[in-house]
């Protein structure tokens, strides 16, 4: 009878990893917490003597994190906004039709996705500067990222539509709707958790964007959050509590969402896998 | 009769596939068509030709004598019973009842009282409001033909419609539908892989194969005269027993073993190799003297009939009465000379 304790191991070695995971952000905040005499302290504190949280207002306003915050949003929705009008479409053809084009535009799709962004950065710049897209970096930025996060968005979206029967669609057409109309009053309908969580995760990993940001974005007042914390960090930084406080009050939202959603979020990813 | 649906050397490919070989085929207006044949046989592609779905190769169709053949489904006016049933599941049942009326434009008022029109004839009142996923197989599918006839299409267009529900409510819905049928006059055409069906609640059965239309005809017809030994052994069930055998000198039997002969009623072609088809129920244990034997290998029973079947397991025999054979037990047979088909052993056509 060892059956039992196989689970149980593993639901150990599980529980480590994302310790080791999520320290980090355990850490993040209870440093923001503390006073500057405290961080260094040795050995270090894991629970602060004193909370203080006036670094929270005087980071805002220090770091003008509201600008930073907002870029941060106006790409992550410019991104989002792109990916699911142009990667639903794309999904549902992929789902949908079977051929030898078919197959070619899904292997360059998973193409894309192997492609790491720190490698395209250089071509992309190139040719934005051609384009003369840096003049307008935000949307250099988003149609970068939009394509970044493209592959992803219509594997799993493709998967989605797979699990709506065809003989619904089929259905509607015989009761007489067009093919277009088909499409909006039954298989959207129908594909629409799929579609809200992936689109919600492509919003959520475009807002922590940084690679393209930071290469393309020069002026301070147009760069998204990450750039604007990388702006904190160097070789000689002491100022860690504020530091902390930033990655707090960019990273809070984001968790808060995700917990608010994961149930959904984590039905939606399993419910094409399962059927 | 004026023909509702015509179709006229109906040729399909799928890319090397030849699906429909030249199909032509006639529907009378009000008339209920049964495609019946095996899996692969094009029975489904035939009519998913008609409704629309599929693209016909080559080939004429033509519904309500307008030319159909390259019009999208929605403006063909046909209705649609689908195998799963194809009910939206994010519609209540009402929804899904008048989907194609709000597609034409019919008010709301009026889809509403069309709806609880239907939902009466079909018995789907109490359950307007659920949704598909509410809804048990039975009532499923009253609700797919309640949203195929609350339009008043052209024709009805039923794939395999009954092959989800469990045996009982198979007999009762093919009643049903084929009561619906004759009280709308609709024209209907009929997928099944199931030949009782087709029998029982088609005027007019069409045995495909092979992307080809074996025979057509009515359904008695088929049963009595089998043009091929395909249509024989499809039609009827249990199906017919065939029998290799060799005609006689005298061309008035079928020899098929030693001193066994099957009794023919009409002379035929002495020394010519056949194969003769009988069917199991006209089969009758002899009383005086056999004109063929039958060793039982298996006896089945199921009350209101036996059925014996013989050691090789190429004949089977369906009695009414209760014989008291056992397996080993030597049975004579006996069979009306008018009832035994003779089929050509190589290309098994009817001779």
């Amino acid at each position: 009878m060892t059956r039992p304790y196989i689970p149980w191991l593993l639901v150990v070695v599980a529980l480590a990893l994302a310790a080791v995971y999520l320290f980090p952000l355990y850490w993040m905040y209870v440093t923001s917490f503390k006073s500057g005499s405290e961080i260094f302290a040795n050995p270090p504190t894991f629970w602060p003597r004193e909370i203080d949280l006036s670094i929270y207002p005087s980071v805002w306003t220090r770091r003008t994190m509201h600008v930073f915050l907002w870029n941060s949003t106006l790409i992550a929705a410019g991104v989002t906004a792109i990916t699911v009008i142009f990667g639903t479409g794309c999904a549902y053809v992929l789902a949908r039709y079977r051929n030898v084009w078919v197959d070619i535009g899904l292997f360059s799709v998973l193409m894309l996705q192997v492609l790491p962004a720190s490698v395209m950065v250089t071509p992309l710049f190139v040719a934005f500067n051609q384009f003369g897209l840096l003049n307008y970096p935000r949307t250099a930025v988003v149609l970068a990222a939009a394509a970044k996060a493209m592959p992803f968005f219509v594997v799993l979206v493709r998967a989605t539509f797979m699990t709506v029967p065809r003989e619904l669609e089929e259905a509607a057409l015989v009761d007489g709707n067009s093919r277009v109309g088909a499409f909006f009053s039954i298989v959207l309908p129908l594909a629409r958790n799929g579609i809200l969580v992936c689109a919600i995760l492509t919003f959520m990993s475009s807002f922590g964007e940084y690679i393209y940001s930071k290469s393309i974005i020069q002026d301070p007042s147009l760069q998204p959050a990450s750039v604007g914390l990388s702006g904190f960090l160097g070789p000689n930084s002491t100022d860690w509590n504020a530091i902390m406080a930033y990655s707090a009050i960019y990273v809070t939202p984001i968790l808060a969402v995700f917990v608010l959603l994961q149930r959904r979020i984590v039905s939606g990813l399993t419910s094409g896998a399962l059927k | 009769m004026t023909a509702q649906i015509e179709l006229k050397n109906i040729d399909k490919h799928y890319g090397a596939f030849h699906a429909l070989k030249n199909v032509s085929l006639s529907i009378a207006k009000g008339s209920f068509v049964a495609l019946v044949g095996p899996s692969g046989c094009g029975k489904s592609t035939l009519l998913r030709s008609i409704a629309g779905l599929e693209t016909i190769t080559s080939g004429d169709l033509h519904i309500a004598g307008k030319e159909m053949t390259g019009v999208p489904p929605r403006h063909r006016d046909i209705a649609m019973v689908f195998q799963s049933y194809a009910l939206y599941p994010h519609m209540t049942v009402e929804e899904n009842l008048t989907y194609s009326l709000r597609l034409h434009g019919v008010g709301k008022a009026e889809a509403k009282a069309k709806a609880a029109e239907v939902a009466a004839t079909t018995g789907l009142s109490a359950l307007l409001s659920r949704y598909p996923r509410q809804l048990s197989g039975g009532q499923r599918q009253r609700v797919a033909m309640g949203r195929a006839i609350i339009r008043n299409p052209k024709a009805f267009l039923f794939d395999e419609p009954l092959s989800n529900l469990d045996a009982a409510l198979r007999v009762q819905m093919r009643k049903e539908i084929r009561a619906l049928h004759d009280r709308l006059g609709a024209t209907s055409v009929y997928v099944t892989h199931d030949q009782i069906e087709a029998m029982t609640m088609a005027d007019w059965v069409v045995v495909m194969r092979d992307g080809i239309i074996e025979q057509q005809g009515r359904p008695l017809d088929l049963y009595d005269q089998p043009v091929n030994r395909f249509v024989a052994g499809f039609i009827g069930s249990p199906a017919m027993n065939f029998v290799d055998g060799v005609i006689s000198e005298d061309g008035r039997g079928v020899v098929v073993g030693a001193g066994d002969r099957i009794p023919l009623a009409r002379q035929a072609e002495p020394n010519r190799k056949v194969v003769a088809g009988v069917r199991p129920e006209n089969l009758r244990v002899a009383e005086g003297a056999a004109s063929f034997h039958f060793e039982v290998g298996n006896v089945e029973s199921t009350g209101s009939a036996t059925y014996l079947t013989s050691k090789d397991g190429a004949l089977q025999l369906v009695q009414t009465e209760r014989l008291g054979f056992s397996v080993g037990d030597r049975v004579g047979l006996d069979i009306d000379p008018a009832l035994v088909h003779l089929f050509d052993p190589q290309s098994g056509a009817r001779i």
